[in-house]
């Protein structure tokens, strides 16, 4: 098994777990779960990859999607703070929607997938950065991901920056921790609950057009497989700080790229190997959550 | 009291009503852009299951395994627990009835079908176990880990299927089909099985939990206000093993009682796309986590399957549209339109004389 490969496919799972990690983020300091990340991700690949189908236009397919995140978190945030859905059904109901729509589309058209390979492949989605190339080594793990790919470690910053140096994300996290003070204060907490989700179905979406357009080239209604499940376990692991939420994304992604890359070496029980993400996400929250109990239940009552 | 009881049913009934009325409007454009007439196609739909006595008896037949995925969210969710793992306990008792049927299959059928439903009772338990005991002893988040081990489960289950349970004349990834003393066969030459049966048993079983037992009387407590209850002395922690338990156990039957009475083999697609565990949610959600309504609510989702059908049959809309309708009815129902039973109260209040009203509290 090639390390450095690993470390590249390492790099390139974690792309849009990285994306649906940063999106949810937002939410999760306002004491909203979003659990239709998967579901805007999904969404963003459908609306991305059709657009392309048609146009054969990357721009247009990405600000489609984009558009569509931004008003899925805005019918979720409608849903979830106007109307105080149940969230955790209504994003639920989104993830569960994303699904059904793409195979209904599929159906009408009379495909099996939205194939945009023809369309992507003399778009030279896949940047060579000469600064990242001409590092030793590591070169080639740097070096040649796509636009998205790049973009989503680029996001780790900037939201650690908006989160801990901006207006926006003082009156998040003041939103979140203690809603009556930010009221107090004259912070209109539906609004900054809105921006909030908002800005997770946008980062969603580019999950989305990350898979399906520019990693992938083809969507189906499968292609998310988790990711935004993924998400919400990395955002609990780290209880949403920005830059260590993003190190349990990467971590995820790194088991992604071993069990692909322990398949081609293995053969046989390769399939089996599909299971090891989801275990380890399983294992990692045990382990935090169990830490996390025995920290809070110190006055020692709960292990009598 | 009775005019109480009556006045939540009619909420409970309006609740359900008014999604059900947006989500086959919305359903309604989807069908318009197959250029197709909507109304029709509705028409179709439940003329097909409801009116005929094939589509009738097909879609009691579709609704057994959604009256047992129906409770078993339904009573997790009353209790505050989110068991989203009700697809891949399912899965599980699928899976293992299929390969205890096939292997035991000359065993004669009054021994082998129970010993079927047990195991995939048992299956459906243990799967439930993981997330319950990591939720009851260390306070783990039960709907990320129950959710994410419906991806692990569907994994292992795709492996067995292809490399060690195959049955290799089939030309599709397939177990072998279960032995033929295993199958709950049709019944009065209709679609109905026994299973249909053993559904509507265990919903009598469970309505009696739910509303005439000290567990469902804490069920309703946990799912209130978990840390009063803790505080007044309730077990919490067992009872959350005690409703997983019970969760599990109701979806693995749906799951053994879908492969002997259905599938009778297990193929990638067992469980269909989304699966019974995913209607299940949408039945509990509709059926307000209430045993009847729950039941209903299976029927009528029963009616949707098994006219999807004749949809597919009759116009050139995909039956992949019903799915799309179940979706949104569960985004229309995350929402409560009404409040409380305030507006009916208003309502009955004119026609009750005042004092009646006042004894009721």
């Amino acid at each position: 098994m090639d390390i450095l490969r690993v470390l590249y496919d390492m790099l390139y799972y974690a792309g849009p777990i990285l994306f649906c990690t940063l999106g949810g983020l937002f939410a999760y300091k306002v004491n909203v779960i979003n659990i239709g990340l998967e579901g805007m991700m999904l969404f963003g690949g459908f609306i991305g990859a059709l657009l392309i189908f048609y146009t054969g236009n990357y721009l247009l397919g990405l600000s489609g999607a984009v558009m569509l995140g931004v008003a899925l978190g805005l019918l979720f945030s409608f849903f979830g703070i106007t109307k105080k859905a149940n969230f955790i059904i209504t994003g639920f109901a989104i993830n569960l929607l994303a699904v059904a729509i793409g195979y209904y589309t599929l159906a009408l058209m009379g495909r099996t997938d939205i194939n945009v390979i023809g369309e992507v492949r003399h778009m030279s989605l896949r940047l060579n950065i000469p600064v990242l190339r001409s590092i030793p080594v590591l070169g080639d793990v740097f070096s040649g991901h796509s636009i998205l790919t790049y973009v989503a470690f680029l996001s780790i910053f900037i939201v650690h920056f908006v989160m801990y140096h901006t207006k926006f994300g003082v009156y998040v996290r003041v939103a979140g921790e203690s809603p009556e003070a930010a009221e107090a204060v004259g912070i209109n907490i539906h609004k900054i609950k809105y921006a909030a989700i908002i800005v997770g179905g946008f980062l969603c979406a580019l999950a989305g057009v990350n898979v399906a357009v520019e990693q992938i080239a083809a969507y189906t209604p499968q292609i998310t497989a988790g990711t935004g499940f993924i998400a919400i376990a990395a955002i609990y692991c780290a209880a949403g700080s920005p830059m260590k939420s993003s190190g349990y994304a990467i971590l995820f992604g790194l088991m992604q790229a071993l069990a692909r890359n322990l398949a081609v070496v293995i053969g046989g029980i390769a399939g089996l190997l599909n299971v090891i993400p989801y275990l380890t996400v399983i294992v990692v929250l045990s382990i935090i959550a169990i830490n996390r109990y025995r920290k809070t239940n110190i006055r020692g009552y709960a292990h009598d | 009291m009775k005019q109480n009881k009556l006045n939540t049913i009619l909420h409970h009934f309006l609740n359900a009503l008014i999604p059900i009325f947006f989500a086959f409007l919305i359903g309604a454009i989807a069908i318009l852009v197959a250029g197709e007439n909507p109304l029709e196609t509705f028409y179709i739909l439940f003329q097909r299951a409801l009116f005929t006595e094939r589509g009738l008896t097909r879609t009691l037949h579709y609704a057994s395994p959604l009256i047992l995925t129906g409770l078993a969210i339904g009573i997790s969710f009353k209790a505050g627990l989110f068991n989203m793992g009700v697809e891949g306990q399912l899965l599980v008792g699928g899976f293992v009835v299929a390969v205890l049927g096939y292997t035991y299959s000359d065993l004669p059928s009054g021994v082998l079908v129970p010993m079927l439903l047990i195991a995939g009772i048992l299956s459906g338990i243990m799967t439930a176990m993981i997330p319950a005991l990591l939720k009851a002893l260390f306070n783990v988040n039960e709907l990320v880990v129950s959710l994410l081990m419906n991806y692990a489960i569907i994994h292992v289950l795709q492996y067995l299927t292809t490399n060690v349970f195959r049955d290799p004349s089939r030309g599709y990834v397939s177990t072998h089909m279960i032995g033929s003393s295993a199958i709950l066969s049709r019944m009065f030459g209709t679609r109905i099985t026994p299973f249909f049966f053993i559904a509507l048993f265990v919903f009598l079983i469970m309505y009696i939990v739910f509303n005439h037992s000290k567990l469902g009387y804490e069920i309703r407590a946990i799912g209130k206000n978990l840390e009063f209850s803790e505080a007044v002395g309730m077990n919490v922690k067992k009872k959350i093993l005690t409703i997983m338990t019970y969760s599990g156990a109701l979806a693995g039957l749906g799951g053994a009682g879908w492969m002997m009475s259905d599938r009778y083999a297990y193929t990638l697609n067992f469980s269909g796309d989304p699966g019974l565990g995913w209607d299940g949610m949408l039945i509990a959600l509709l059926g307000a986590h209430s045993p009847v309504g729950i039941l209903v609510a299976a029927v009528f989702y029963g009616a949707l399957k098994s006219g999807s059908q004749a949809i597919a049959i009759h116009t050139s809309v995909p039956q992949e549209i019903i799915a799309v309708i179940q979706s949104l009815l569960i985004l229309f129902l995350s929402i409560k339109f009404l409040k409380e039973s305030k507006v009916l109260e208003r309502l009955t209040c004119r026609f009750l004389p005042k004092q009646a009203k006042e004894e009721e509290v």
